[in-house]
């Protein structure tokens, strides 16, 4: 037995008894109640790095802020040329230019939520090598990072809407577009959870993701309707299933042509966006052991 | 350094880790050309190879106790002290903690594109803090990195050796009583040795733990009361820093000379001489909650321990106000620590 041992060989062979508060198996997952309260104490945290997030983009650039206003102006001509001027998709829409922008818009919310979630563990690694606090504030920091993106977008598409002909009809429905917003944040956030966890375990995904996303953008009646284009009743259906769909529905009907949207159209956006959210969030907190190790 | 201070007294066990193992799988490319058929076989039926990182690990730190970590490269160190910090999962084996680890990696730059000074607020953030207790640490971290007006420079542009200084600032802000430091501060200059130095005895003064995972022999011997030699995946010495330092220099210089002969009989007589820890963790079931203790029931209703209250004009231990001690370790249940060194013959496989 070796004699440079500073552990005292009298006090080892009695068992240490440690109080119960005392030891804690480190790195196992918190549970689900202490897990949200921690991700609470974090909601700081999560509103800094998305602020640093844009501003570290924003720095990058020479016109820096600005491109949060170009980026969505530029993007919406480009597929008014492609699809209202060419393509002429527009006919037998009412007001198509303001059709055209909420759907480009909003969609492209999701979509950056989406694409932002796959990698957000792997650009988070420093942080979570560093510190310990709930992973699920990274998937998270992406989508408030988006959504606080999504202010200047906003301003910009009513600025649109305002100038551009012709005149949409304002009616009170337009605070109809808080509740949806409500519903399409929480979807793209279950969304982000969801893809956060399968980018960590497959990295490969990234790039599917971005396929798929493109795919999506099509099918969800962004720059054409999909009554006049879709003659398969079933194919129809399903497109109609798309919770984007809804979203972007709803927020035409509010904004653009001051009507009622159907009874089923709400219920879906509210359906998708707790399913998505509640499910992406417990996806996401069963692989929370594993987000350290290097995939 | 020089003169050692005075030395606080070792306390109950703060880090246990018991029978740890641990194994990466890695995708080895078959040599044999490069050509576009072979890596797409390498690919999709490549070899999958265990590496080994840690065979059966077993120590308790404690309160008070700095130990240091040597040994050669991919010896499974800095595997050691992740598992320890939690950011992985051992394959076998528990590591219980009393407190959350914090773990100082190389990897020092947290948000390369911000500004030093908004990275120690991202930091304390992410450690759990208000914006509150943040703001209140920022201006100790600032003095303590000793970085200057570089504080305002994206990080970055900033040297492994500042980044790991502010790494290590942000660490000490949140008073971990667990601080695990992987070489980050080897790259540090004097006078960051100097304020490092002082940083971690009033940790260890405060009952903490530091392990040191370093090259250096002679930084172990001068800072560390306790070393551990690791070699491939085992601690083979576990013992006094001095006596434990002094063998593996002597080891690592003959290895470094090319005197394999010698070397080699050092390491075998290390490995008769050297003794590791011998852990066992017992979970009494007299301790169990069953029976109703009238102090725990309100202390830890769901088995947690109660989150570190703040705000709170609650004087820190150190009796400086405005740190705080963040916390995310769960606890589990009553659980005695046998712990005894063992000849590490005696454990061969």
């Amino acid at each position: 037995m070796s004699t440079t041992h500073t552990f005292d060989p009298e006090t080892a062979r009695n068992a240490v008894s440690v109080p119960s508060w005392a030891l804690g198996p480190v790195g196992s997952r918190l549970p689900l109640g202490t897990y949200i309260e921690q991700l609470w104490k974090r909601r700081h945290f999560v509103l800094a790095e998305s602020r640093s997030k844009i501003a570290g983009t924003a720095n990058r650039n020479l016109l820096g802020y600005g491109w949060l206003i170009l980026n969505p102006l530029l993007n919406g001509l480009g597929f008014y040329v492609v699809f209202g001027v060419i393509l002429q998709t527009s006919r037998g829409i009412e007001n198509f230019v303001g059709y055209l922008v909420i759907g480009v818009f909003f969609f492209q919310l999701s979509m950056r939520c989406v694409t932002g979630g796959t990698q957000a563990i792997r650009n988070g690694r420093p942080m979570i090598r560093a510190f310990a606090f709930p992973r699920a504030a990274l998937p998270l920091t992406v989508v408030v990072r988006e959504v606080l993106n999504f202010v200047p977008t906003f301003a910009v598409l009513i600025a649109v809407l305002a100038v551009l002909p012709p005149a949409e009809n304002i009616t009170w429905r337009v605070i109809l577009i808080v509740p949806a917003f409500i519903c399409q944040t929480l979807f793209a956030l279950g969304c982000a959870f969801f893809l956060a966890r399968l980018g960590h375990i497959l990295p490969d995904i990234s790039n599917l993701v971005n396929v798929l996303a493109r795919f999506w953008l099509y099918a969800s009646g962004v720059f054409f309707s999909i009554d006049r284009f879709v003659d398969h009743p079933a194919l129809q259906t399903v497109m109609k299933m798309n919770p984007m769909y809804s979203y972007l529905h709803l927020y035409r009907d509010a904004l653009l042509y001051g009507v009622d949207s159907p009874v089923w159209m709400w219920l879906l956006a509210v359906g998708w966006a707790f399913v998505f959210v509640i499910f992406g969030f417990l996806f996401f907190y069963r692989g929370e052991e594993s987000y350290g190790r290097a995939a | 350094m020089g003169e050692q201070p005075e030395r606080p007294q070792i306390g109950g066990p703060a880090v246990v880790v018991e029978d740890v193992s641990m194994s990466y799988t890695v995708r080895t490319s078959a040599p044999g050309g490069r050509g576009l058929a072979v890596r797409a076989r390498n690919r999709l039926f490549g070899k999958r190879e265990k590496v080994e990182a840690l065979r059966g690990v077993s120590l308790v730190a404690r309160q008070g106790e700095f130990v240091g970590v040597i040994g050669a490269n991919g010896s499974g160190k800095s595997t050691l002290l992740r598992l320890i910090a939690g950011v992985e999962r051992p394959d076998n084996g528990r590591i219980l903690a009393r407190r959350q680890p914090t773990l100082l990696g190389v990897n020092a730059a947290l948000q390369p594109a911000l500004s030093g000074s908004a990275n120690v607020r991202l930091g304390c953030l992410a450690m759990g803090m208000s914006p509150r207790q943040a703001a209140s640490v920022h201006e100790e971290v600032v003095r303590l990195s000793a970085l200057g007006d570089a504080i305002n420079r994206p990080m970055g542009g900033y040297s492994s050796g500042m980044a790991s200084r502010l790494r290590f600032a942000i660490a000490v802000a949140a008073r971990p009583k667990i601080l695990l430091i992987d070489e980050a501060l080897s790259t540090g200059d004097a006078t960051f040795a100097q304020r490092s130095e002082e940083a971690m005895d009033a940790m260890l003064a405060e009952a903490g733990t530091v392990f040191l995972v370093n090259h250096a022999a002679k930084v172990i011997q001068e800072l560390c009361t306790r070393a551990i030699w690791m070699h491939a995946g085992r601690i083979i010495m576990d013992g006094d820093a001095e006596t434990v330092a002094e063998k593996y220099r002597w080891w690592s210089w003959n290895v470094a000379k090319g005197e394999t002969e010698v070397a080699n009989k050092l390491l075998t007589q290390a490995v008769d001489e050297g003794s590791m820890q011998e852990v066992r963790v017992v979970e009494d079931p007299a301790f169990e909650r069953k029976s109703p203790r009238h102090a725990a029931r309100n202390r830890y209703t769901n088995g947690y321990r109660p989150a570190a209250v703040w705000p709170g004009p609650t004087p820190t231990p150190s009796g400086k106000p405005g740190f705080v001690e963040t916390d995310i370790l769960p606890v589990i249940s009553e659980v005695s620590v046998h712990g005894q060194p063992r000849s590490a013959t005696s454990r061969e496989r």
